[in-house]
């Protein structure tokens, strides 16, 4: 397969792969009584795209999962919430992959998600205009360390485990 | 060296990790009787809470969605929403200020304010 046509058809099934993972996940009740708490396993896709692929490739996966998610699973409505967490998590993961090595994708992966929750909590309240929401700050930094963490470690182990069967460099 | 960096990124996220725990716990010890009920950055009602001697619901139906908010004397929750998650419901019942009710699809925000830093 020429390299183009390579590179264009993982783009593609990671994205597809991101999206069966986001809407399956939108599925589950939520874990606990806080907005804006999630696992956010599709993130380990984007960052294993990042670190296999680049970052166009990841910026694409992340695009088609946002808009093509809010359509399926979770209501247009949440669209604001997750680009703007999903726009912030990608600039965390741009800037942090070039610091810190793959080693330790695990702390890009749970500064990239207290970055999301960030940018959510943000939109938030850009849209319902009352300052009192942020109370929600230090628990979404928590949160999203924790999730981040998990998430990271799943991208990490899976690069690690694909690269030894030579499907991606 | 490897492993040393690697505790050191523990520690830090963990401390981080801890801190947020204590600011959370701090926040929800808010006082106060009077919950605000914001729908779109617009205040909807207010309701001092210590005034109420019998529970009523109020529904909240906007653009974004339905709500029904429960009005108890001393507390405040939200018992039925049409919003996919409910997160706002299974945040039950709000008794003091600090963490509000937020149901994010539905722009609606429930806070209580007043007790102490009344003004």
């Amino acid at each position: 397969m020429p390299k183009g046509t390579r590179r264009l058809t993982l783009t593609a099934l990671l994205a597809a792969a991101a999206l069966g993972i986001f809407a399956l996940e939108a599925q589950l009740p939520a874990p606990v009584p806080i907005p804006g708490v999630k696992l956010g396993l599709a993130n380990a896709v984007t960052l294993f795209a990042m670190r296999a692929l680049g970052r166009k490739e990841a910026g694409a996966v992340l695009t088609v999962r946002v808009l093509l998610g809010a359509l399926f699973a979770a209501s247009p409505s949440t669209l604001l919430y997750s680009a703007c967490g999903g726009l912030l998590a990608y600039a965390a993961m741009c800037l942090l992959t070039a610091v810190i090595p793959e080693k330790r994708l695990w702390a890009v992966s749970a500064l990239a998600a207290v970055a999301h929750n960030a940018g959510q909590l943000l939109a938030c309240l850009l849209v319902v205009r009352t300052p009192g929401v942020l109370a929600y700050g230090p628990i979404l930094a928590v949160s999203g360390i924790i999730t981040g963490v998990f998430t990271g470690l799943c991208a990490q182990y899976l690069l690690q485990r694909l690269r030894k069967t030579g499907l991606i460099k | 060296m490897k492993e040393k960096r690697n505790i050191l990124w523990l520690c830090a996220l963990a401390a981080v990790c801890l801190l947020g725990l204590a600011a959370w716990g701090l926040l929800g010890r808010g006082g106060g009787t009077v919950a605000v009920i914001t729908v779109d950055g617009q205040e909807l009602a207010r309701v001092d809470l210590s005034q109420v001697r019998e529970s009523y619901d109020l529904p909240v139906d906007t653009a974004w969605g339905h709500n029904t908010i429960r009005i108890e004397p001393g507390a405040i929750s939200v018992t039925e929403a049409d919003c996919p998650d409910k997160i706002c419901v299974s945040q039950g019942r709000l008794t003091g200020g600090g963490i509000p009710i937020v149901c994010m699809p539905h722009r609606l925000v429930i806070q209580i304010e007043g007790g102490d830093i009344d003004a």
